[in-house]
């Protein structure tokens, strides 16, 4: 068999192990598409676009996937979170419009169904991190805090960013991140949260209610496996 | 909204579903700062980075980095150029 024979066999088998993936995860793929699509319609919210057309279009779309199922308690939370950000940019005034009302209700409809769903929990998990065996532990322990401190600031950053997004305050951001916390057992928005109520308080706000918040996000976390936003 | 990571696996995934294997390839680059330590998605990305590298290698035996221009006919029906 000449080279050309083989690279093309070889061809062959990857591109059948990957239709064989893509073949088992179709239901879950189904999933994504959904909460992708859904996520695009946020972002294009973000820059005041009309979305009503296109947020109907995805309900209608994406009903058959709540009334059958199909979706995981995290997948429903997620969704939660994006129709969330979604109704706080409608336009919800006395005059609103009959569409926008329609869209807003039917919001309220997935986030009830949603909460209607015990044990939320986040999409992405990953182990805790560990440092590499090294004959020099105290001090190959001492760079791996700095990297891992660096690593969690960097995601901290990405997250905040996240929450923030088009929020007209820091509080709007805060409520997010203790959210995250609680529901997606975030460890990263957990810590983030605690970083953003004492600079509120360094500037004076009221953070009582959002320090209780912290601490039930805290007792939560305890003893659940380490979840970070990356 | 989707972190950025996951979004690009998400649609990593999705080009994989239409076959667009380039664009699964720079998805799934994009996404591997933050999912490194996931074996199935490490799996699926060297798996798709090496499928690109096979198809480069065969487009050098076969040509086929060639542009092909297929002309269309409206209702199936051929015209003459004036």
């Amino acid at each position: 068999m000449n080279q050309q024979a083989v690279l093309k066999s070889l061809e062959g088998v990857l591109e059948s192990f990957l239709e064989q993936v893509v073949s088992h995860k179709q239901p879950r793929l189904q999933v994504l598409e959904g909460i992708n699509r859904l996520d695009d319609i946020a972002r294009t919210s973000d820059k005041g676009l009309e979305i009503t057309d296109s947020i109907g279009d995805w309900f209608a779309a994406n009903n058959p996937l709540l009334s059958e199922s199909r979706l995981r308690p995290a997948d429903i939370s997620r969704i939660g979170m994006i129709l969330n950000e979604i109704k706080g940019r409608l336009d919800l005034g006395d005059e609103a419009a009959p569409a926008t009302q329609k869209i807003s209700s039917e919001i309220d409809r997935w986030r009830q169904t949603g909460t209607g769903h015990e044990g939320r929990k986040i999409v992405l998990r990953r182990g805790p991190e560990t440092a590499a065996p090294t004959s020099r532990p105290h001090f190959a322990e001492e760079a791996d805090s700095i990297d891992r401190f660096r690593s969690f600031f960097e995601r901290a950053r990405n997250l905040f960013e996240d929450f923030a997004g088009n929020k007209k305050h820091l509080l709007s951001a805060l409520d997010d991140s203790l959210s995250s916390a609680t529901i997606q057992k975030n460890r990263d928005a957990l810590i983030l949260s605690s970083f953003i109520i004492y600079y509120l308080k360094q500037n004076g706000y009221k953070v009582d209610p959002y320090v209780q918040r912290l601490r039930k996000a805290q007792e939560l976390l305890k003893g659940h496996p380490h979840v970070t936003g990356g | 909204m989707l972190q950025a990571a996951e979004k690009a696996y998400c649609e990593a995934l999705l080009a994989l579903k239409r076959k667009d294997y380039r664009a699964a390839g720079e998805f799934f680059e994009q996404a591997a700062p933050n999912f490194a330590q996931d074996k199935e998605f490490c799996l699926l990305r060297e798996t798709t980075r090496l499928l690109l590298v096979v198809k480069q290698k065969l487009g050098k035996y076969e040509n086929e980095d060639t542009i092909v221009i297929e002309e269309a006919f409206s209702n199936g029906q051929e015209t003459e150029l004036l």
